[in-house]
């Protein structure tokens, strides 16, 4: 390519564009044809009066720094201010290819040529102007504009246009391309709109300010930098000085992280994640980094399923308690019925009928009761009461009901330590149900030798009795590989065919929640003498305070052996709704002076049914209706103590008229002779006061029910006019009803 | 149950609550406890008038008469000193033994009389308290 050279000569006013040419050529008129290589557009210059300049020297003279690239990038042309800029001759650059020039004159840091290249192929293919990133040389870093120029389709030529921007000194470490490492982390924390990212000083006023932080607490930059970050906080933080202590905890351990509640800019609030870290620039504490992330969805979330969790525990549980209600319910009363007919005559044939039905009836009540109990207690609603437990007498009281059950060549031995208190705090049912678990199982699994049941305490503190109740048969024993499984639930070890053992294998099950509910522990052992088990367990007894709490026991219904104190057998609860059926069409009176008592005892009959109770406040009074209407009533409680005519006198007043009435006598006397002495007196019967319900109903059934009617006419017709009276003569309960030491022992009946 | 400590027998008083409609609608065992302190009353104003004519009779059968309806509805305190002014009224100790001294009887009586008007006192309080009745 010929050089540049400058024309002194004023600019030929023909309007060409400006000549070229080279020492050789003489001027001439002839009109300046372009260079082949250079296509360069009509002057733009809209000056009609400008002579248009020699292309050749305007290119040269352009204040820029300019290359002209062939379609091949290689250096055609380089403008003066290119070559002075970049200290190059002409030689240097023109003809060379421009990326292996700028490889060879730029700072050996990164490579340039790759953007560079991109640029011109990016420029080319879309015809359009581009720019490309800085390239680095010396102090000073460059970018170039790309500029394609075609002719319709053919490339012409690429015309590269340099611009320079000095590098500030503090960049000089960063020469990489693009953004400098602060800016690059300054506008990802800007930008960052989920967390709120936000610089403190040493005493925690916020410094910096990002858009998370402000989209997530709602104040501007302007209004929150300088405040103190406690202000976010709500009251019971600031009160316990939450914010303070976060920050002491950070310069301690370097960071602290925390969940709580924090106020928006509006007053509303959010859960939120908190991260604070100390930041040291040289080993100086310059602040506090900290990032808050709003978990309040997760939080509402969390909530909901907890929510979600405890509505369907609780139907669970209400489940639980109406399924048992509602099982148990038709349970007893098949077993009451079995029971009844058990009682009446039978023939062989029926009464084995009735004893099957009896037993699996049985059996299927403590399969219910065992399956409620489980379902109890795997749904954690289960809870030990806390009432009177009398240790020994619990043992002595479940081997005493197991007895029976025992094959003829096994016996029982129990071992009750001295040391045993007499009675402690627990659970008295479930203390029994445990050890009528352990020791029933003894007796299924023993054929002929021993039953042992022993306890101790093991451990006894300031508080409390560790009792350890073991029970070692000399019965079949456990295979080894078995004993893993034993307290599992549904799981039966059953070592022979022949040997049906009913159940529902929860007992173990239910035994060891059970034991641990009580603070203690279950387990087994092979019996090491001889063949057979070892099943022990441990439970936690409270000592008891004081005596008051003993006194308790007798108003709570339950002996502390375990037992119910009042037993509603089967027979009970029949006979009082057979008493309530017949009851509307009987008329009794009721013979009491206090009203008090008049009027408990009518709200006690009319509860058992009975509507139609004559009342007299007297014996006179009694006398009277009596003999005034000698067939009016069906039965007659009689008070004793009264004033005009007591008790005894009325009584046998009546029955000198001849009136065979039914008369129970209405006792407060304890002492033995006073009973006798009711009887004596022509009573019937009688029933202590304060009268007990039970009892009423057993008397009132024994004498309406049981008895058969006095207005009736005598069935031996004797010939001696004896004064005994057809109806039957029935033996007065004898029993001591104290009523709170139920033992039901019921004389028979004669009849 | 409340707990009115030893003043109630709550087996035989629970008996009682149990005819109510409801544990809501006390209307049996309300009106009965008033009832029973109206009559304490009574008597104790008898008592008072008897003490004073020294008449052991009447005393006797008075406490005679409210030992009942008190056992009745397990109030064993007011009960208990019913049995002792009861007893001495017929001039017997509370174990059955004869007591000849009337002043002791009289003396006993009168200390019982006050301990019960006391007992007596605080448990309409307390049973106040329970049927949740204003004064």
């Amino acid at each position: 390519m010929a050089t540049l050279q400058r024309l002194g000569s004023p600019v030929n006013g023909n309007g060409s564009g400006a000549a070229t040419g080279d020492h050789n050529t003489p001027p001439t008129s002839l009109p300046p044809t372009p260079p082949p290589t250079l296509a360069l557009a009509p002057s733009s210059s809209t000056d009609p009066r400008s002579h248009p300049p020699d292309l050749a020297l305007l290119f040269d003279l352009i204040p820029l720094p300019q290359l002209i690239l062939s379609p091949s990038c290689a250096i055609t042309r380089a403008s003066a201010r290119f070559l002075a800029d970049w200290a190059v001759t002409v030689d240097q650059c023109v003809g060379r290819d421009l990326l292996s020039f700028l490889q060879a004159h730029l700072q050996p840091l990164g490579d340039p040529t790759g953007h560079i290249a991109a640029s011109i192929d990016d420029a080319i293919s879309s015809r359009a102007v581009r720019t490309t990133k800085a390239i680095y040389r010396h102090t000073s870093s460059w970018i170039a504009r790309i500029i394609p120029v075609f002719k319709e389709d053919e490339l012409l030529a690429i015309v590269t246009e340099w611009r320079e921007s000095p590098v500030a000194l503090a960049d000089q470490e960063l020469f990489r391309p693009g953004l400098s490492n602060d800016e690059a982390f300054r506008i990802l924390v800007q930008a960052v709109k989920d967390y709120a990212i936000f610089l403190l000083d040493t005493n925690g006023r916020i410094a910096t300010w990002n858009t998370g932080a402000e989209l997530l607490k709602g104040y501007k930059r302007d209004e929150i930098i300088g405040q103190h970050f406690s202000v976010f906080y709500g009251k019971e933080d600031l009160d316990i000085g939450k914010p303070g202590m976060e920050l002491e905890i950070c310069l301690r351990e370097g960071r602290v992280e925390d969940e709580g509640w924090r106020y928006k800019k509006d007053g509303t609030r959010f859960w939120a994640n908190v991260i604070i870290t100390a930041v040291y620039k040289d080993g100086v504490h310059v602040g506090f980094g900290k990032v808050t992330r709003d978990l309040s969805e997760r939080k509402s979330a969390e909530s909901r399923l907890i929510r979600a969790y405890e509505e369907s525990e609780k139907l669970k549980s209400d489940f639980l308690a109406n399924m048992s209600h509602e099982i148990r319910t038709p349970m007893h009363g098949i077993l009451s019925a079995c029971s009844l007919l058990i009682d009446t005559p039978l023939s062989e044939r029926q009464r084995d009928i009735v004893n099957i039905m009896e037993e699996s009836g049985q059996v299927l009540f403590q399969v219910i009761n065992d399956i409620l109990d489980y379902s109890k207690l795997a749904s954690g609603s289960f809870s030990i009461k806390s009432d009177i437990v009398g240790v020994s007498s619990t043992v002595a009281s479940v081997v005493r009901s197991v007895q029976p059950t025992l094959p003829p060549a096994v016996h029982f031995e129990l071992f009750l330590s001295p040391e045993l208190p007499k009675s402690v705090q627990g659970d008295p049912l479930r203390y029994r149900q445990i050890l009528q678990n352990i020791i029933s199982n003894a007796a299924k699994f023993t054929e002929k030798g021993s039953i042992r049941v022993r306890a101790t305490v093991q451990e006894e503190d300031e508080v409390s009795y560790l009792i350890l109740t073991e029970v070692t048969d000399t019965g079949i024993g456990i295979l080894e590989h078995a004993t893993a499984l034993l307290f599992t639930p549904f799981t039966q070890y059953d070592i022979t065919t022949t040997k049906q053992y009913k159940g529902t294998g929860l007992g173990l099950s239910i035994a060891r929640s059970l034991a641990e509910l009580m603070e203690g522990r279950i387990g087994y052992r092979p019996n090491p003498d001889r063949h057979g088990s070892i099943f022990w367990f441990t439970a936690r007894f409270k000592k008891i305070k004081n005596l008051e709490q003993i006194q308790d026991w007798r108003q709570r219904g339950f002996n502390p052996d375990g037992s119910p104190l009042e037993v509603p057998s089967a027979g009970a609860l029949v006979r009082a709704s057979e008493l309530a059926a017949s009851a509307s069409t009987k008329t009794l009176l009721l013979v009491e002076d206090n009203v008090i008592n008049q009027k408990v005892m009518l709200g006690l009959l009319r509860s058992l049914g009975f509507k139609n109770t004559a009342l007299a406040s007297n014996g006179a009074e009694a006398v009277n209706m009596v003999c005034g209407k000698p067939a009016a009533y069906d039965l007659v409680l009689m008070d004793i103590n009264m004033p005009i005519l007591d008790g005894h006198e009325a009584a046998a007043r009546i029955r000198e008229h001849g009136i065979r009435v039914p008369i129970v006598a209405m006792t407060a006397y304890a002492l033995k002779g006073d009973r006798e002495r009711c009887l004596e007196h022509g009573m019937d019967d009688y029933i202590p006061k304060p009268v007990d319900k039970q009892n009423l109903i057993k008397t009132l059934a024994r004498w309406l029910l049981e008895t058969r009617d006095y207005r009736l006419p005598p069935i031996d017709v004797s010939a001696d006019n004896s004064v005994v009276p057809a109806s039957d003569k029935v033996q007065p309960n004898v029993e001591v009803t104290d009523k709170q030491i139920g033992k039901d022992g019921d004389t028979p009946v004669i009849r | 149950m409340p707990d009115f400590g030893d003043h109630v027998d709550n087996t035989i008083f629970s008996q009682i609550l149990e005819m109510d409609e409801s544990e809501a609608d006390r209307d049996f065992s309300g009106p009965l406890v008033l009832n029973f302190f109206d009559q304490a009353i009574e008597t104790f104003q008898k008592m008072e008038e008897a003490l004073a004519e020294k008449d052991l009779d009447t005393l006797s059968g008075l406490g005679h008469f409210l030992k009942g309806s008190s056992a009745t509805l397990g109030f064993n305190k007011i009960r208990d000193s019913c049995q002792v002014i009861q007893q001495y009224g017929h001039q017997l100790t509370v174990d059955g033994s004869t007591e000849p001294d009337e002043n002791v009887c009289l003396q006993k009586i009168t200390d019982a009389l006050k301990a019960v008007k006391v007992d007596t006192k605080e448990l309409d309080k307390a049973m106040k308290k329970f049927f949740e009745v204003t004064e």
